[in-house]
């Protein structure tokens, strides 16, 4: 009878049969799951990603069975198999194997998320105050850098540290991107603890900026002539940017032409590509992005221990980032004499475009009339090329440490 | 090559490059719409 029980209900009997200790964390992750994808449905976190990532989370930690070899697993991923035969086997058993080898395990699921990010951002904005936003989203990436050297004093490879440092651009497609070139053994944990983190940040950030921006200088409101820039001129400008961000960093050309293919189609006002750009791709690629991580949080592979230095140097990169574009908004405040509201650092970090959108709300709060959105996405779309140029610096050149 | 100096090498770098892209955006701009645009400054 017990014996029919077990093979009947194999995801409940299995968390007896289990290692007490993964049999808890999958109970930890189900309940984690909720509440992920709870408040994904409240807006709290980024609902795009964060109901399907706890959707994801709950099914693959419920939905354990026994596996031909007597073993416990899911028939949703396996994320460590490498070997090509092992591979094309998986992808006849687990129904996600074929889009994470394809799309995810090779990055294109980055690209692909920022040809549509791409199709969203207006440069133009940038053109506003140019050398102001490139200042913010300069110091911005502080935390990238911090991350750095934390991780490397922790005991990490430099190539590992840099990995995980770049959470500190709050980019995530350019986190997926990174890891995958400079540490592929670390990619999940990287990933996973990435977008945890990025859409932390939806929920944090705000209160970051409350405290360091005094409600006085939260209501400024800035006088910013946005220029009136032809679209021949954003389209030129927009094919020169590529053509020398993937001359001079190669490594980071398919992520670059992907962003600047977007921008290209936008500014090229080709509308059929334009809204597949804007909607099916970028949402459908979210979507599966989202699912996919959660998918990934097995509790086996959660309680490897790098996880750990992953989550730690994840605080440490955004926590810095943020400090970095505050810091860089209050100077631009002094330097401007007061016609600048600090509050727009928070949107060097180029999370597009949720710290411009939590920049703009900050600001509303105190001062409804307030606009500073298209500043805030100058300096958005400014974090994005600084990412961007940081990742392939890294890439191209941590190999130097010695 | 120490960590800290390759940090602040790679970090003055993006800087320089995130610099120059900017540079190349807001001169192509300048050339193409003939100098006509005062917003960039």
């Amino acid at each position: 009878m017990v014996d029919v029980l077990i093979s009947l209900f194999p995801g409940i009997s299995s968390l007896f049969l289990q290692d007490p200790v993964i049999a808890i964390a999958r109970v930890v992750l189900i309940i984690a799951g909720f509440f992920i994808a709870y408040y994904g449905y409240k807006r709290t976190l980024e609902p795009l990603i964060m109901v399907p990532m706890g959707l994801g989370m709950i099914a693959v930690n419920a939905g354990v069975l026994v596996l031909g070899d007597g073993g416990f697993g899911t028939i949703f991923i396996n994320s460590l198999a490498e070997e090509p035969l092992n591979v094309l086997e998986l992808m006849q058993i687990n129904w996600l194997q074929p889009i994470y080898n394809l799309t995810f395990g090779n990055g294109l699921i980055a690209c692909l998320v920022f040809m549509g990010i791409g199709a969203l951002s207006e440069i133009g904005f940038i053109l506003s105050r140019p050398w102001t936003c490139v200042f913010i989203a300069i110091l911005a990436e502080l935390g990238t850098f911090v991350a750095l050297i934390i991780g490397v004093k922790m005991g990490l490879l430099p190539n590992e540290a840099a990995a995980v440092a770049v959470i500190g651009g709050a980019d995530g497609p350019m986190v997926l991107f990174t890891s995958l070139v400079l540490a592929k053994h670390l990619f999940v944990p990287i990933a996973i603890i990435s977008y945890l983190y990025l859409s932390l940040t939806y929920a944090a950030y705000p209160f970051l900026v409350r405290w360091l921006v005094p409600k006085k200088y939260l209501g400024i409101d800035v006088e910013v002539a946005v220029p009136n820039v032809s679209k021949k001129a954003k389209f030129i400008s927009t094919v020169a940017c590529c053509t020398l961000l993937c001359w001079l960093l190669p490594v980071a050309a398919p992520l670059m032409v992907s962003f600047f293919l977007g921008v290209a189609i936008k500014e090229a006002e080709i509308e059929p590509l334009q809204e597949f750009f804007e909607g099916p791709l970028l949402y459908g690629s979210t979507l599966f992005l989202g699912f996919l991580l959660g998918t990934l949080c097995e509790a086996q592979a959660l309680l490897d221990p790098r996880v750990l230095s992953c989550v730690v140097l994840g605080v440490v990169a955004l926590g810095f980032s943020a400090l970095g574009g505050l810091f860089a908004g209050w100077l631009v405040y002094w330097f401007s004499k007061g016609n600048f509201n600090p509050a727009i650092g928070i949107a060097g970090i180029s999370c597009v475009p949720t710290t411009a959108k939590i920049a703009q709300e900050c600001v509303s709060e105190e001062n409804p009339f307030a606009i500073i959105m298209p500043i805030a996405m100058g300096c958005n779309v400014s974090g994005v090329i600084v990412s961007a140029v940081a990742s392939g610096v890294l890439i191209a050149t941590v190999h130097m440490v010695g | 090559m120490g960590i800290i100096q390759y940090t602040l090498i790679a970090y003055g770098l993006t800087a320089i490059i995130s610099l120059a892209v900017i540079g190349v955006i807001v001169l192509v701009n300048n050339v193409v719409s003939g100098g006509n645009n005062n917003g960039a400054n």
